[in-house]
C-alpha cells in the first residue's frame, strides 16, 4: 500500500508541475466558456453607431411612416438607432435610383438600402442591400415595421379603428419549463439546457483527452527507457497500474475542483444560471466515475503502444467516442425518450457522456441514475482487471504492436 | 546465494531458456555471458519475478524469490534511460520509496552516491540537463540506492568513459566485499574476465559452458604460445606441432597440439629462426567466448 501511494504521489506531483497540465487547467474553461458564451454576447450587442438607411420607393406613401417606425429604436446614449433617408427622386428611373443606392453603399455613406417593389394592387415586397448578408436585427425590424404600416393602411382604407393593431401586435407567449424530480419547476431555457449539457461533455472530453496523452506519453517513456524494468522489479505490475490510476484520479480531480470553483464564481457573476447545477450530485458522480473508466481503459491500451503516433491514434478514437453524445444531442433533446439515447445509456464507453446529457434535458428516472452508475462501476472494475492483465505483458512487450489477437491470449494467461 | 534449478522459460513456440541451472555465490562476481538474443535478458527477468517461469525453480538465500525479496533486489537494466524532466534527487527518492526506504534515509544516501561518484553538483538539476555519463550513474545509483543484498547488472559499463568505467569498477568491488549476490551480465570480455570468479555461458537459451573461469580456461585447449620473431611468417604452416596460429601486427599466437611440450617446440624454433618473444599464453575469455560460441552454433 506504501508503495501504491509513492507512485500515486510521483504520477501526481510530476504531472502537476508539467506545463501540459497547466495549460489544459486554465485554456480548457476559457475555449468552452467563450466558445459558449460569445456567440450570445455578440448577438446582442448594438450597433454602436447611428445607421443611416437609404429608401427607394416610388410610391413616397411609406417614408414617413416607416421613419415613425423605426424612431422607436434608440442607442443607449438617446441617439436614434436608424437615420431614414429618402432615395428615391423623381428625376431618375428606378434602375437609375438602384445604381445610385448601391455606389453609396460602396462608398459607405449609406449603412444599407430598402427598395420596395409593388406588384399588383396589395402586396409590396422589399429587398434590403447592405455591405453584408448577416444583418438579422435589422432585416427583423424593417419586416416588422412595413408589415406594421402595410396593416395599418389596410385598416384604415376599411375605415376600421388603428388602435385595433395594439391589440394584434400583443402575441401570446408559450414559455418552456422543466418539471424535476423534486417537483421543482425550473425555467432555465433550451439554449441554456444545451449549453450546460455540452459544456459538461466538452469538460469531460478534455480531462479524459488530456490526461489519458499524459498517461501514454509518460508510460512510452518508461518503456522505451526500459525504467519500466526498474519498477517492476521494485512493486508489482498491480501495485504500478494501481498508483498510475490513483494519481491520475487525484490529477483529476485537481482539475474538477478548480474548473467547478470557477463555475461558481461565473453564477457569481450570472454568466451561467443556477439551474444548471441542479443535478450536481449526479452529474459530478457520472463525470468522475466516467473519467476514472476512462483512465483504467487507457492503462491497459497504453501499455501496449510504443510511439507517440500510435498513442495519438488511440486517443484520438476514444475521443470521437466520447464526442457521440454530442451528435444525438439534438434529438435527444426534442424527443430524451428516443430508445437509441437510452440504449447508448447504458453502453459503458457512452454511459457517462450521454448521462449527462439526459440529465440535463430531462427527468431521469431514479431507477435508471442508479442502474447506469452500477452498470459504470462494474465496468471500471472489470476494464481495471482486464487493462491490469494486458498491462503486466504489456510493458515488457517491445517491437510491434501486438494484434488484437495478441492481447485476448495476454487477458486469458 | 542464489540458485537458479532447471530453469525453463517458453513463449508460445520458442524456447527462450532452455533449462538453465546455476548457482551464484555471495561476495563474487557471476558472469552471464552470451550472444545477442541468447536468453540473458529472460533469465534476468525471470529471476527478477518481472515474468514467470514455464517450469523450474529459482531460490535467494533458501526462499523462493517473491514480494519480500523486491527490497533487496537491484536490477540495472541494458537500456539507459530515466525520467527526463524529473530532478536527480526526486527521481532517486522515488526509487529508493519504491524499495520501501523512508525520506530521510534516501536523502542521506542519494548525497552519499552523487558525492561518491562526483555529480553532487547535479543534485536538484533535471536529468535532461546532464551528460549521457552522468544520467547512467544516476541511473546506477538509483539501483543501489536501498544497499541490495542482490545485484543485478546488465551491461553496467558501456556508455562511460575509461575513468568513469574505473569507478563504476570500484563500485562494484565495493560491493563484493561486502559480501553482495552479483550477477554481471556483459559483453566486454575483458572486463568480465577481470571481475567474475564464475560464469556462465549460454546460447540459445542452452548452457555452453559453466563454472569457476579458471578451470574453464584450463579445460579449453591450454596449449597456446605466443611468439616475435623476424622475419617471413610463412614457414609456420611447415610445423606438424601447429594445430593453428593467428597473426597481429606484433606477434603470433599459436595454438599447439597438447602432446607438444612448448619449451621443446621453442628449441626447435631456434635452430632455424630468430626469436624476438616467447611466452605461453591463457586463452582469454573473449577468445573462449568466440570459440564456443562458433562451435556452438555450428552444431545446431
Amino acid at each position: 500500500m506504501k508503495k501504491i501511494l509513492a507512485v500515486a504521489k510521483w504520477e501526481y506531483i510530476e504531472k502537476v508541475k508539467t506545463k501540459t497540465f497547466i495549460i489544459s487547467l486554465i485554456i480548457t474553461p476559457i475555449i468552452i466558456i467563450s466558445f459558449s458564451i460569445l456567440p450570445s454576447l455578440l448577438f446582442k450587442e448594438e450597433a454602436p453607431n447611428v445607421e443611416v438607411i437609404g429608401l427607394i420607393d416610388t410610391s413616397g406613401v411609406y417614408f414617413n411612416e416607416l421613419e415613425n417606425e423605426l424612431s422607436q429604436y434608440k442607442l443607449p446614449d438617446g441617439k436614434r438607432n436608424y437615420v431614414l433617408i429618402n432615395l428615391a427622386f423623381k428625376s431618375k428611373s428606378f434602375d437609375e435610383l438602384k445604381s445610385t443606392a448601391n455606389k453609396n453603399i460602396q462608398k459607405k455613406l449609406i449603412e444599407g438600402c430598402l427598395i420596395l417593389h409593388y406588384s399588383g394592387s396589395d402586396s409590396v415586397y422589399a429587398e434590403y442591400r447592405s455591405k453584408t448578408l448577416g444583418n438579422f436585427k435589422n432585416v427583423e425590424r424593417f419586416e416588422e415595421a412595413l408589415s406594421t404600416i402595410r396593416f395599418k393602411k389596410k385598416l384604415e382604407q376599411e375605415g376600421i379603428d388603428t388602435k385595433i393593431m395594439q391589440y394584434f401586435q400583443n402575441k401570446v407567449a408559450v414559455e418552456q419549463l422543466k418539471v424535476e424530480d423534486s417537483g421543482k419547476v425550473s425555467d432555465q431555457d433550451f439554449l441554456t439546457t444545451f449549453f450546460v449539457s455540452i459544456i459538461f461533455i466538452l469538460l469531460l472530453m478534455m480531462m479524459v483527452v488530456y490526461s489519458g496523452q499524459m498517461l501514454v506519453r509518460s508510460m512510452i517513456e518508461e518503456k522505451s527507457s526500459r525504467l519500466i524494468e526498474m519498477l517492476v522489479s521494485s512493486i508489482t505490475p498491480d501495485e504500478l497500474l494501481t498508483g498510475k490510476i490513483i494519481g491520475l484520479g487525484l490529477l483529476g480531480l485537481t482539475q474538477i475542483i478548480i474548473w467547478f470553483l470557477i463555475g461558481i464564481s461565473l453564477i457569481a457573476s450570472a454568466l451561467i444560471p443556477l439551474t444548471a447545477f441542479n443535478n450536481i450530485l449526479p452529474m459530478l458522480s457520472f463525470f468522475i466515475l466516467g473519467f476514472l473508466f476512462y483512465t483504467s481503459l487507457f492503462v491497459g491500451i497504453g501499455s501496449t503502444v510504443n510511439t507517440e503516433q500510435e498513442a495519438q491514434q488511440i486517443t484520438t478514437y476514444l475521443s470521437l467516442i466520447l464526442m457521440l453524445p454530442v451528435v444525438i444531442a439534438m434529438p435527444a433533446m426534442q424527443n430524451p425518450d428516443l430508445l437509441v439515447t437510452k440504449i447508448f445509456s447504458y453502453i459503458p464507453l457512452t454511459t457517462p457522456t450521454i448521462m449527462l446529457l439526459r440529465l440535463n434535458v430531462e427527468t431521469v428516472p431514479e431507477i435508471e441514475i442508479i442502474l447506469t452508475l452500477v452498470i459504470l462501476i462494474l465496468s471500471i472494475l472489470v476494464v481495471t482487471k482486464l487493462s491490469a492483465k494486458i498491462f503486466r505483458i504489456g510493458i515488457l512487450s517491445y517491437g510491434s504492436k501486438p494484434t488484437i489477437k495478441e492481447i485476448l491470449q495476454w487477458i486469458k494467461e | 546465494m542464489l540458485i537458479v534449478n532447471n530453469l525453463v522459460k517458453r513463449f508460445n513456440s520458442t524456447i527462450a531458456v532452455d533449462n538453465l541451472s546455476f548457482t551464484v555465490k555471495p561476495g563474487k562476481i557471476f558472469g552471464l555471458l552470451g550472444p545477442n538474443g541468447a536468453g540473458k535478458t529472460t533469465t534476468i527477468r525471470t529471476i527478477l519475478n518481472i515474468i514467470k517461469p514455464t517450469s523450474g525453480e529459482i531460490v535467494f538465500n533458501g526462499n523462493p524469490i517473491t514480494y519480500e525479496y523486491y527490497n533487496i533486489i537491484g536490477y540495472l537494466p541494458e537500456e539507459r534511460g530515466l525520467y527526463k524532466r524529473s530532478k536527480v534527487i526526486d527521481v532517486l527518492v522515488y526509487f529508493a520509496s519504491l524499495k520501501n526506504m523512508n525520506k530521510i534515509d534516501s536523502l542521506s544516501r542519494s548525497d552519499y552516491w552523487l558525492k561518491r561518484l562526483k555529480i553532487l553538483n547535479f543534485r536538484n538539476k533535471k536529468i535532461e540537463q546532464l551528460s549521457k555519463g552522468n544520467q547512467q550513474k544516476v541511473q546506477l545509483i538509483a539501483a543501489i540506492i536501498h544497499n541490495p543484498q542482490l545485484l543485478i547488472l546488465d551491461e553496467p559499463f558501456t556508455g562511460f568513459d575509461p575513468i568513469n568505467q574505473q569507478e563504476v569498477k570500484d563500485l562494484i568491488l565495493s560491493f563484493v566485499s561486502e559480501g553482495k549476490t552479483i550477477i554481471l551480465s556483459t559483453h566486454q570480455m575483458d572486463l568480465a574476465e577481470k571481475l567474475c570468479e564464475d560464469i556462465l555461458l549460454i546460447n540459445h537459451g542452452k548452457t555452453v559452458s559453466s563454472g569457476k573461469l579458471s578451470d574453464i580456461k584450463k579445460n579449453f585447449g591450454g596449449n597456446n604460445i605466443r611468439l616475435a620473431f623476424s622475419g617471413d611468417n610463412d614457414f609456420l604452416k611447415h610445423f606438424p606441432e601447429i594445430i593453428k596460429f593467428d597473426h597481429y601486427h606484433n606477434f603470433t599466437d599459436i595454438q599447439l597440439k597438447d602432446e607438444i611440450i612448448p619449451s621443446e617446440f621453442l628449441k626447435k624454433l631456434i635452430q632455424k629462426f630468430e626469436v624476438n618473444h616467447f611466452s605461453i599464453i591463457e586463452p582469454t575469455l573473449n577468445k573462449i567466448f568466440i570459440d564456443l560460441i562458433k562451435e556452438n552454433s555450428g552444431t545446431v
